[in-house]
């Protein structure tokens, strides 16, 4: 038998009594039209699903409570979290990811210490953007969690809320085993201008892997004095061309006249996007004594780096 | 609009194993801005009518049986 396509998307009382058919199929038809009416009153009925007996049909739901927000889709989207198939519990995480409401933290809150890492890790996903002042505490506890895939999220979470209380844990984070989560946590210090902050940035300036050195040299163009430009500086020797790009750029943006020589050294790199950032880099620092070197460059094949030199020439006047 | 006789050659193609469209499901057809697939009466099931297409991908990205492959031209890809 072919059904029609459901038209009136308003109806809830048939999309209720399709929820309960016997084929799956059909329930899962009924949660796409729910989630199409993108009417709140239809939460309710979407989070019946979670506890369908077919791990298609509590897909469905979870994908389409993302569609929603407030405290009662996330509170399903949090039960869904524990769902026994991972497919199920993926996509509650990913759709917690998109809730907004902070008043919908409540359940969240409740999961960060579960004993199931995945739904840690999810409950943390979904309170990150919520900016809840009481998940500071619960994501401080995470950072110390056993597994990294925790910890990263829970650095997001204490990040995200750029409070000076957070700054102690940040900075332990960034001596944390796991380079990614070392990485978030140099990452979020961007919001500090304390001399720990400062401090921990210059350190991660020598960290093993280059992903943690990059995010240090990018955050260190962000504190807004010089003072730690010889560090900075000395990121240019760093072999990873990524970490060069950002030091240059951080040099740029504080304005270090001092770095003009060193900053002009990227101007013979292979890697263009480098002499494009150090072309960019003297024209924002000013300073005559970049003239001969980006007169070398206004032929270069690069149209990008072309224009950033023409640009940067301009500034210098 | 050419129409598509012969639907293996189509750059749209539906599992009608997965797909669920008997059971009401019009996902593809709503999202396609050209307007290119429909359900058939025949089968019940989705299909591409007219052989037009962007290859613009949510036909395949929002089916919720993963029903749908986009046969995206190699002097496209
Ligand atoms: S979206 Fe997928 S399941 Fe739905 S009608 Fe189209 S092909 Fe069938
Ligand atoms: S790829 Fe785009 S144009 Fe082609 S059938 Fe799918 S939705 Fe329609």
């Amino acid at each position: 038998m072919v059904f029609e396509p459901f038209e009136e998307e308003s109806d809830f009382e048939e999309l209720a009594e399709r929820l309960d058919d016997p084929d799956p199929a059909i329930r899962r038809v009924a949660v796409l039209n729910l989630a199409d009416t993108a009417d709140p009153e239809a939460i309710t009925l979407i989070a019946r699903a979670i506890s369908d007996s077919s791990p298609e049909v509590r897909l469905q739901a979870a994908i389409a409570l993302g569609e929603f927000d407030g405290l009662e889709a996330a509170a399903a989207l949090c039960e869904a979290l524990q769902d026994g198939d991972s497919g199920v519990s993926r996509a509650a995480a990913d759709s917690l990811a998109e809730i907004k409401d902070p008043h919908a933290g409540e359940p969240m809150l409740a999961l960060t210490s579960h004993q199931d890492p995945k739904v840690r890790e999810g409950a943390l996903l979904g309170l990150k953007q919520l900016r809840r002042p009481d998940a500071l505490a619960n994501g401080i506890k995470a950072m110390n969690d056993p597994v990294p895939a925790v910890r990263i999220q829970a650095v997001g979470v204490v990040g995200y809320l750029k409070a000076e209380e957070a700054l102690p844990a940040l900075i332990a984070g960034c001596r944390d085993d796991e380079p990614e989560v070392r990485r978030t946590a140099v990452g979020a210090l961007a919001f500090s201008k304390s001399a720990h902050a400062v401090e921990a940035l210059v350190n991660a300036t020598a960290d093993d892997n280059w992903t943690v050195r990059e995010i240090a040299a990018e955050v260190l163009g962000k504190q807004d004095s010089g003072t730690r430009a010889s560090e900075l500086m000395g990121l240019l020797e760093d072999p990873f061309w990524q970490v060069r790009v950002k030091a240059v750029r951080s040099l740029g943006k504080l304005r270090v006249s001092a770095a003009v020589d060193k900053i002009a050294t990227q101007l013979d790199e292979t890697v263009s996007n480098l002499r494009k950032e150090a072309a960019a880099a003297l024209g924002e620092i000013a300073d005559p004594a970049a003239l001969p070197y980006l007169e070398k460059l206004v032929d270069d094949p690069d149209p990008d780096v072309r224009k950033n030199v023409r640009w940067a020439l301009g500034q210098i006047g | 609009m050419p129409l598509a006789n012969t639907p293996t050659s189509v750059p749209v193609e539906v599992d009608e194993g997965k797909c669920i469209a008997d059971k009401g499901c019009t996902v593809c057809v709503d999202v396609c801005p050209l307007d290119v697939l429909r359900i058939s009466d025949l089968t019940g099931k989705a299909y591409m009518k007219y052989d037009e297409c962007w290859y613009c991908m949510p036909c395949e990205a929002d089916c919720p049986t993963d029903a749908v492959t986009v046969n995206i031209p190699y002097l496209l890809r």
